[in-house]
């Protein structure tokens, strides 16, 4: 790992370059190989072929979703480790995600999202914001990582129950299968419909938790110190928490709970802006966005006849590397 | 010598009178497609039960001539209290039950997955023969022929069309299934086939979109509730392709079940070539 601060200017632009890069390749991938200038020459054109029809329709919402979902779980993992200041907070593990999941799945299955197109992420808000607060209330103050964990494993565990009493009684036969899109997450067969419902409560949430950058430095130092230099802490607090749960509300509402990436993101990333909590948000984000594009490229390439869940790839990469975390983290945890 | 003949006469017709007498005068179907075929064959009075699903608006072709006739949910309990002297029910389906029934010593038949038009006139005559209405049967057979015959004499001279069919979930049917025949007998190219899809199977959008049939006919399933299997077919590019392409519609009670019904269905997609 590079140990190394990077110029914060230096390091953005090469994070977009290769976020670009990223978004070209997953263009490129799918279940059949299409000429991307010849599809963007139709579409100039105003053409409806077959390869501007699969690249417009298809391929470039998918990958939009996969870019706007994977900065913000970058992102919110940043902001929640910051406000935490706890290594292992992340979305998924405190199990935000799972409630924003069970909030999305009473409005999508019970015919409520028909109402107004913001009724979907409005849900994911409010079934996040619910376990934010619920973990908050536990952990509060004490920055034990085990207190985290395990109040995390029971709020994972309450909205994982709750996901599947709802898709239980749900109305339609398919509901039930669908489970594994909720708690795996999927950016599969997603058009710009969902681009339009997530994408204000996203850029909503990542303008919130941007805004609280300087704060989020200022609160390495402790709270006591944090509010010395001027910061209102608990109006500062709730708008971190509000900015994690619009925006991961929205994330999870369209594409189900995609675990990891927020945990491992800023780790990843941290060395690069030399341990900053507000440099980490934007970096986290560009290369959240990264990693889960280079996800979805696993997916659609390893994936035979059904694809396989985002899910478990980010999974498969991230819960060793949890587990390293925690490993190294042993002595705090006595 | 004589004698003897004679009574071996007499022992036919009395065989014969006997075979009629065995006629099934209690039968109970627990499934929505033995519901239709024993409502074409059978005399009112010889059902004493059929399922529910047989009054489904969207899936029965024969709620007309349900009447009063008990219907039944598929459980043990419910079969077994109209004292069946058959039960009839499809393969595949409700397997447990089925075992259970025979267990308890109740005639039950089974009527097996149909892949073509051709099984479904042998499936009518085994039916006819299992409730005793062959002569019904066969000329239920006959009628489904004739049709048959006279649909494609009729659009004969129209080109063939691509078709390709998109249900829940994403799953298309390739060959070597009924919808397939169907297909083919009333003109179209299953492109599912040609991509070397037998039985069910899931493609991609991408797949569908590249495909590029003539016709699409999009299957929204049993269920008009909403779920991301049936969202799939809600996808904006499905919406494109249609502008520019033919829907096919064809109603869920004609083409569910293998029956005389199907020909209205190969019918409506001829008629649309």
């Amino acid at each position: 790992m590079i140990q190394m601060p990077v110029d914060a200017r230096l390091l953005t632009a090469v994070l977009l370059l290769a976020l670009l890069a990223m978004f070209v390749l997953v263009l490129n991938i799918g279940a059949v190989d299409i000429e991307l200038g010849q599809a963007i020459g139709d579409a100039w054109r105003q053409e409806t072929s077959i390869e501007s029809l699969i690249l417009f329709d298809i391929r470039l919402p998918r990958a939009l979703l996969a870019a706007l979902v994977g900065a913000t779980l970058g992102l919110a993992g940043a902001a929640l480790q910051g406000l935490l200041r706890n290594p292992l907070a992340e979305p998924g593990i405190i199990g935000v995600s799972n409630g924003a999941a069970l909030g999305a799945v009473i409005v999508f299955y019970y015919g409520l999202a028909g109402f107004a197109w913001f009724m979907l992420p409005l849900a994911g808000l409010l079934g996040a914001l619910l376990a934010v607060l619920v973990i908050f209330l536990l952990v509060g103050q004490s920055r034990s990582t085990i207190t985290l964990i395990l109040a995390g494993i029971a709020i994972n565990a309450i909205g994982g129950a709750l996901i599947a009493l709802a898709l239980n009684f749900a109305a339609s036969p398919y509901a039930m299968q669908e489970i594994l899109f909720w708690l795996l997450g999927s950016v599969a067969n997603r058009s710009f419909n969902e681009v339009h419902i997530a994408l204000p409560f996203m850029l909503l949430g990542w303008g919130m938790m941007l805004y609280c950058g300087r704060f989020l430095n200022a609160l390495t130092l402790g709270e006591e110190t944090a509010s010395s230099l001027g910061f209102d802490v608990p109006r500062m607090r709730l708008v971190l928490i509000l900015g994690v749960a619009a925006s991961v509300g929205a994330a999870v509402s369209v594409a189900g709970n995609i675990g990891f990436i927020g945990l491992v993101v800023p780790h990843l990333v941290r060395p690069l802006v030399a341990y900053e909590p507000r440099r980490l948000l934007l970096a986290s984000g560009l290369a959240g966005a990264i990693l889960l594009l280079l996800a979805d490229v696993a997916v659609q390439s390893l994936s035979a006849t059904t694809e396989m869940k985002l899910g478990v790839i980010t999974a498969l990469v991230g819960a060793p590397f949890f587990l390293l975390l925690i490993l190294r983290s042993r002595n705090t945890l006595q | 010598m004589l004698n003897f003949s004679r009574f071996l006469v007499l022992l036919l017709l009395l065989a014969s009178v006997q075979v009629m007498a065995d006629k099934p005068r209690r039968i109970v179907s627990i499934g929505l497609c033995t519901d239709q075929l024993l409502l074409m064959l059978a005399d009112p009075g010889q059902i004493a039960s059929v399922s529910v699903w047989a009054t489904d608006r969207n899936m029965s072709y024969m709620i007309d001539s349900v009447g009063d006739i008990p219907l039944n949910h598929a459980s043990i309990e419910e079969i077994i209290s109209f004292e069946p002297d058959l039960v009839l029910a499809s393969e595949f389906v409700a397997w447990d039950t089925v075992s259970f029934l025979r267990k308890l010593g109740y005639p039950v038949r089974q009527v097996p997955v149909v892949t073509s038009v051709d099984q479904i006139y042998e499936l009518l005559e085994r039916f006819g023969a299992w409730t005793g209405q062959p002569q019904r049967a066969r000329q239920l057979v006959f009628q489904m022929r004739a049709r048959l015959a006279e649909i494609e004499a009729r659009y004969a001279a129209r080109p063939a069309r691509s078709v390709i069919i998109y249900s829940p979930n994403g799953f298309t049917i390739g060959a070597d299934t009924l919808e397939h025949d169907l297909f083919v007998r009333a003109g179209y190219r299953n492109l599912a086939a040609e991509m070397g899809i037998s039985g069910f199977q899931a493609i991609s959008l991408e797949r569908l979109v590249a495909a590029d049939p003539d016709v699409l006919q999009i299957d929204r399933g049993l269920s008009r509730q909403t779920s991301l299997a049936t969202a799939t077919l809600s996808h904006p590019v499905l919406e494109k392709l249609i502008r520019h392409r033919q829907n096919l519609e064809i109603p869920t009670r004609l083409r569910i079940c293998a029956g005389p019904m199907i020909i209205d269905a190969i019918e409506m997609m001829a008629a649309r070539r």
